[in-house]
């Protein structure tokens, strides 16, 4: 497979293993990347690939196995030793300190005397060099996602690194965002001969931006080529193990892309949903209604008079990209979030958004996007998270039935297929589908009127993800109302009955599936409502 | 007396009082922006005023007495840093036990031991002394006082401009993105604690070998809790820090010389005044903007 | 203000009793040794002797039945005081302002027991009560504290223990308000009247026998009742889904504020009926009294934490606590001062509760077998981590929520506002 070998690799794993207790994150993982190109690194969620960038950077030791760096085997144990080997890394998350300016944030992580002066000129000269016009001296929590991600690649590309590790950089951005990104990603590597690892879920970025790609499977890579000689269902075959057929699965994993708007793809995309039920005529009040609901930060809309219906028994997705004002609207239907303006009946009726609990009495269920932040207790056990919204079921005159709750805990845990020793397991020690099917098994047993899906399908495996689809359905068939709050737009596109597109906090359009091609919901989601 | 009297005498002794609290608070300062809301600044001011005396009567030098309670003081911190940054115990725990077991320490050390008094040397500024008011003031302190003058702006540029500030404040807000930045956050923690513990030492031995030369039980009595509570009423900004110190050193210098000039004041409420207006700062001025937003949450990478 | 929430959740955390077994267990008795160890080289190095020393707190607080009698007065409001610190720790509001609102609780108890004339027993609950809502409602106030300005409960429920002292100074020193009465000539102290005799808390027993104080029975029955409440009914879930997660709590339709400011309110009222306590019952003079506190506030605390926020647990810890007190009284006699069992105590806390923490993180720390550095626990997933049946990719950021972002949003949950 390795072809033109005159070049040495700008770096080569070989059987890179790492084990987490009885769980192989990675498999013996063969890799190499050369300088002058962009090299993408595909897998699932849980396919490895964080760790063995983990491994790359010096937070993680592997196990066994050798790392070559320009031909020079290396060992990297501290995040020092990494960027000295001119290993440098753009975070999705968690990487810039928001009360500190950008040049703080810029020098952070380096060594010796601190120059102010120096180091804005070096924000200032890279930024020009590549694109990335910012102001050194403002502070970071006053910037655009998009401006963030320009702070991460000016730290990272001023130490100039030869191996630049991009870990999926376009979640938070938008398309002429991304576009951007990539154009400035292809100066780096074919001006400057370096290497990018360009970290992915999304098939039609790795097709359409990279060189070569691996694909990581079970932690260990199943694939390996040139990007060219390649299709994206031989891609998505490598990474899911199997034919992709279902169009649910194909939706899981991205493989439809927005950016290469076929008429075919999206045409069979609306097809299956065309197969569907046919949406039943709203007849009466919606059974979920929001309306101008807004939400102010500092002056600054999060959500902006949004108004949005949904029907008893039909799905309707919201769809967007990632930090449009999903989180607090998922937040706010958990009455995690009071709105400034705005409000939200539930089957006709106003829900009072101060009193907490209100939504679930009013029937309201919520699979929240972050399930342990807002959806489980960790340190409580199977049985007391699935009463934790209706303990007046298991109590009598305030005092708690164990019996009655485990009794209960044993039925929805045949019923929702949760995989535990007992009803006493405790939340933590359960994977993570098994933690999201409690999530659905205590918001579906309370009987809703509408069940809000927030990214549901995030960071679980392939049969958890069916599993998911298959209830959201059949909640829909039995009437529920079904919101369902995602950022990958073949799952919307998959399940939902009618699109809503999300931008900027408001709702900028509603389509039935069948008429949404990819082209009017990119143009939606660009913010172009016509 | 005059009036003038009268007031240079209320100020010399408000500074002589504001003296330990702002090199103490130099060091909680730097603690807090660093993410640790310390409240063993008690266990380090008592500690190191115990041992300035204890060192001071074995060596009959002051100054000696002064550079060990300044070694007390770390070594309080030390153990605090190792216990809640290494091992991960709670911080409001380790404080309370370390407070608890200084005070209890020294109580009893004190009960089976007797020393000889001992202070720092004056410095007295011939003809400047003689200025009214201010002369006495500025020119005749003893000479730890012209330390904490180099301290305080030393503290400012260590945490402002200075590499290591740099990551303090990062780690004091952040300790995740610190972390991924290649910041070791619970060593910077640590060493910011023993910043802390170094100047709470100075603080305490002043008040031991500096103003009193002696040493009694419980000597500090809540000074480090002032300490925090200047801190908070600074909003995390040293200038309003130290100002937060001089306005509860006058309070207490108010509390002792009013009567004696026969004005009449309640003294329980200049004691409480300090924890007041802390408590009045936190609930009415806009601090937020400056608290470190890690403050008091521990790090441990495992658990991320 | 950040950190309250999480200080309380870490401590519930790590001091969850049972997360080690056995070598939690084998590790206390160690460090425990190493406690005592160090005590008794304390005494000996100060020329005392250490076997004196014990003998004289064994006789002063468990060799006979008087010794026993004033052990146990102790133990009665250092129980109340631990109980309410448990209800408030396993909250995530954790609330160390014990001692002013065991002051405060005096206060109130001294305030109505002499102002007003009630017949019986009537009087002495009308007193207890009183010290329960005088106190409630002062730790209350850091609750709204909270609720309202963001304030940190940690930070404010300590300030308000230096005002409650200066309070009591005040009230007694303040002849309008509890300041004794001038019989004759003599000098005024700073301190109130005795209390009446129908506003004291009834001993059983006779000297030289064993005393038991009705305060005694008040501190068990409200330390069972606690217990009982906090494992079997809705409160006590709540709470502890409270604790554990605030964020899910409120989803689930707890009213955060109002829980988290309750338990708060409780712990501060229990503290209260402890001061309460102190004034009624024979371990004082029956008077207010600027250090009738006794650091029986701290010392609570200090209980609550050896029993890893245990109401049960606090029983024994504070009987324990209780015989070091009478029996330090004991050892002024062998030439070693009282005051080392101070030291004693406060070493103890640190040998019960280190234990768990250390053995949790070196086993979080172990499984990585390479050579992670003293300095940093290498990464390793963790019981907070995201479960490994997830996918060996760990952590994902949608589960990546149990560490400081949790926090930073809890504070906005509690405030009932977006971030």
């Amino acid at each position: 497979m390795d072809v033109d070998d005159q070049v040495t690799p700008a770096l080569t794993l070989r059987g890179v293993s790492k084990r987490y207790g009885p769980v192989v994150a990675c498999d013996a993982v063969d890799l190499t990347v050369r300088p002058g190109e962009i090299h993408g690194l595909l897998g699932e969620n849980g396919a490895g690939k964080s760790t063995l960038m983990k491994i790359l950077l010096g937070l993680v030791q592997r196990d066994t196995g050798t790392i070559d760096r320009d031909g020079r085997s290396v060992e990297i144990e501290t995040p020092q030793v990494a960027a000295d080997l001119g290993l440098g890394m753009v975070h999705q998350h968690f990487s810039l300190i928001e009360p500190l300016t950008v040049w703080e944030n810029v020098i952070l992580g380096d060594t010796g005397r601190v120059d102010r002066a120096a180091a804005c000129a070096q924000v200032e000269e890279v930024g020009r060099r590549y694109g990335l016009p910012i102001d050194p001296l403002a502070r970071v929590d006053r910037l655009s996602a998009g401006e963030r991600q320009r702070v991460e690649l000016i730290k990272c590309l001023r130490r100039d690194p030869s191996v630049l590790i991009l870990d999926e950089p376009t979640s938070v951005l938008t398309q002429a965002e991304s576009a951007e990104l990539f154009g400035v990603l292809r100066r780096v590597v074919q001006a400057e001969n370096r290497a990018v690892i360009l970290i992915s879920h999304k098939l039609a970025e790795i097709i359409s931006a990279t060189d070569r790609v691996t694909v990581l499977r079970r932690g260990a890579v199943v694939f390996q080529g040139e990007t060219s000689e390649t299709t994206p269902q031989l891609l998505a075959r490598q990474m899911v193990g199997r034919e992709v057929s279902l169009q649910n699965e194909s939706a899981a994993l991205g493989l439809l892309p927005v950016e290469a708007p076929t008429g075919g793809h999206s045409d069979e995309t609306a097809a299956p949903a065309a197969a569907s039920p046919p949406t039943p005529a709203p007849a009466g009040p919606p059974a979920l209604r929001l309306h101008e609901v807004s939400v102010l930060v500092g002056g600054l809309p999060l959500l902006d008079r949004l108004d949005l219906e949904v029907a008893a028994g039909e799905i309707v997705g919201l769809y967007g990209v990632e930090g449009n004002g999903q989180a607090t609207l998922g937040d706010l239907l958990s009455g995690l979030v009071v709105p400034d303006t705005g409000t939200v009946e539930v089957a006709g009726r106003p829900v009072d958004l101060n009193r907490p609990g209100s939504m679930h009495e009013a029937g309201l269920g919520v699979v929240p996007e972050d399930r342990h932040r807002s959806g489980v207790v960790l340190d409580m056990t199977i049985a007391e998270n699935l009463v934790i919204k209706s303990l007046d079921g298991v109590c009598t005159r305030g005092v708690l039935s164990r019996r009655r709750m485990n009794r209960f805990a044993r039925e929805k845990m045949t019923e929702f297929n949760i995989v535990a020793p007992s009803p006493d397991t405790p939340v933590r020690s359960l994977s993570g589908g098994n933690q999201q099917r409690v999530v659905l098994a205590r918001e579906l047993s309370a009987g809703p009127k509408a069940l809000v899906a927030a990214q549901p399908t995030h960071g679980l495996d392939v049969g958890a993800i069916e599993d998911m689809y298959l209830r959201l359905r059949r909640a829909a068939a039995e009437g529920v109302a079904v919101l369902l709050i995602s950022t990958e737009l073949e799952e919307v596109m998959a399940l939902a009955d009618r699109i809503a597109v999300i931008s900027s906090g408001k709702v900028v359009g509603v389509l039935p599936t069948a008429e949404a091609t990819a082209e009017r919901l990119g143009m939606l989601v660009g913010g172009v409502s016509h | 007396m005059s009036a003038a009297d009268n007031i240079a005498t209320i100020l010399s002794s408000g500074a002589r009082l504001t003296v330990p609290l702002a090199f103490a608070a130099c060091g909680e300062y730097v603690a807090q922006r660093a993410g640790t809301l310390n409240i063993s600044v008690e266990a380090m001011m008592l500690g190191a005023a115990f041992g300035s005396i204890a060192v001071a009567s074995a060596t009959g030098s002051a100054t000696i007495g002064l550079v060990a309670g300044a070694f007390v003081g770390m070594s309080v911190a030390f153990v605090h840093a190792n216990l809640s940054h290494r091992a991960q115990i709670n911080t409001f725990v380790v404080g309370l036990v370390l407070n608890a077991l200084v005070l209890g320490l020294t109580s009893y050390l004190i009960t089976v031991s007797s020393f000889t008094g001992h202070q720092v040397w004056q410095v007295d500024v011939p003809v400047l002394r003689d200025i009214p008011v201010i002369g006495p003031l500025l020119f005749t302190q003893r000479w730890p006082v012209y330390l904490l003058l180099a301290v305080i702006p030393l503290t400012w540029w260590l945490v402002e401009r200075s590499r290591w500030g740099l990551e303090l404040r990062a780690v004091g807000e952040n300790p995740q993105s610190a972390d991924v930045s290649g910041i070791q956050v619970n060593r910077r923690r640590r060493q910011a604690l023993l910043w802390a513990g170094l100047l709470a030492g100075l603080g305490g031995a002043y008040l031991a070998v500096g103003e009193v030369g002696s040493f009694n039980q419980n000597m500090t009595a809540g000074r480090g809790y002032l300490v925090i509570a200047a801190v908070i009423f600074g909003a995390w900004r040293l200038r309003r820090t130290l100002i937060g110190c001089v306005v509860f050193g006058l309070a207490d210098a108010s509390r002792l010389a009013l009567p004696a000039l026969g004005i009449t004041v309640n003294s329980q409420l200049l004691i409480a005044a300090p924890y007041v207006l802390a408590l009045l700062a936190m609930l009415f001025f806009a601090t937020k903007d400056h608290e470190p937003r890690a403050l008091a949450q521990p790090f441990n990478r495992g658990t991320v | 203000m950040a950190g309250t929430d999480a200080a309380g959740r870490r401590l519930l955390n790590r001091l969850n009793p049972g997360v080690g077994g056995w070598q939690v267990g084998a590790a206390t008795v160690v460090t425990v040794s190493i406690c005592l160890g160090l005590s008794a080289l304390l005494i000996a190095a100060t020329g005392g002797s250490p076997i004196a020393a014990a003998k004289a707190l064994y006789q002063g607080g468990m060799a006979s039945q008087s010794a026993w009698t004033s052990s146990l007065l102790y133990v009665a409001p250092l129980l109340l005081v631990a109980v309410g610190a448990c209800v408030s720790a396993r909250s995530g509001f954790f609330n160390i302002g014990q001692e002013g609102q065991v002051l405060i609780g005096a206060l109130a108890g001294a305030f109505v027991g002499l102002r007003l004339a009630l017949p019986g027993p009537l009087l002495l609950v009308v007193v207890l009560l009183a010290a329960l809502l005088a106190s409630g409602a002062w730790a209350g106030l850091s609750a709204l504290m909270y609720r309202f300005r963001g304030v940190n409960v940690v930070v404010s429920t300590l300030l308000m223990t230096f005002l409650a002292q200066q309070l009591v100074a005040f009230a007694v020193n303040t002849p309008w308000l509890l300041q004794e009465s001038r019989l004759g000539t003599g000098v005024v102290s700073p301190q109130s009247n005795p209390l009446p005799e129908n506003a004291r808390l009834v001993s059983f027993g006779q000297f030289p026998n064993l005393q038991v104080n009705t305060g005694l029975i008040l501190a068990l029955v409200v330390a069972v009742a606690l217990a009982l409440a906090l494992a079997r009914t809705r409160w006590g879930f709540r709470l502890k889904m409270l604790g554990l997660n605030p964020v899910t709590a409120r989803h689930a339709g707890v009213k955060v504020g109002l829980l988290g400011g309750l338990a708060l309110a409780t712990s501060g009222a229990l503290a209260g009926l402890a001061g309460a306590l102190l004034l009624t019952s024979p371990v004082g003079t029956n008077r207010l009294q600027p250090g009738m506190s006794l650091n029986i506030g701290w010392d609570g605390l200090l209980v609550a934490l050896v029993a890893r926020n245990n109401p049960l647990l606090s029983i024994p810890v504070a009987v324990l606590f209780g015989v070091l007190r009478a029996g330090g009284g004991f050892l002024a006699a062998t030439g070693v001062p009282s005051i080392l069992v101070d030291v004693v105590k406060a070493l103890l806390v640190l040998a019960f509760v280190a234990p768990p923490v250390v053995i949790g993180m070196l086993r979080r720390r172990r499984p990585s077998g390479s050579s992670g550095t003293p300095t940093t626990p290498t990464a390793t997933p963790t019981p907070t981590g995201p479960a490994p049946r997830d996918g060996a990719d760990a952590q994902v950021p949608a589960t990546d929520a149990t560490g400081g972002p949790t926090t930073a949003s809890t504070r906005n949950v509690m405030e009932g506002r977006p971030a």
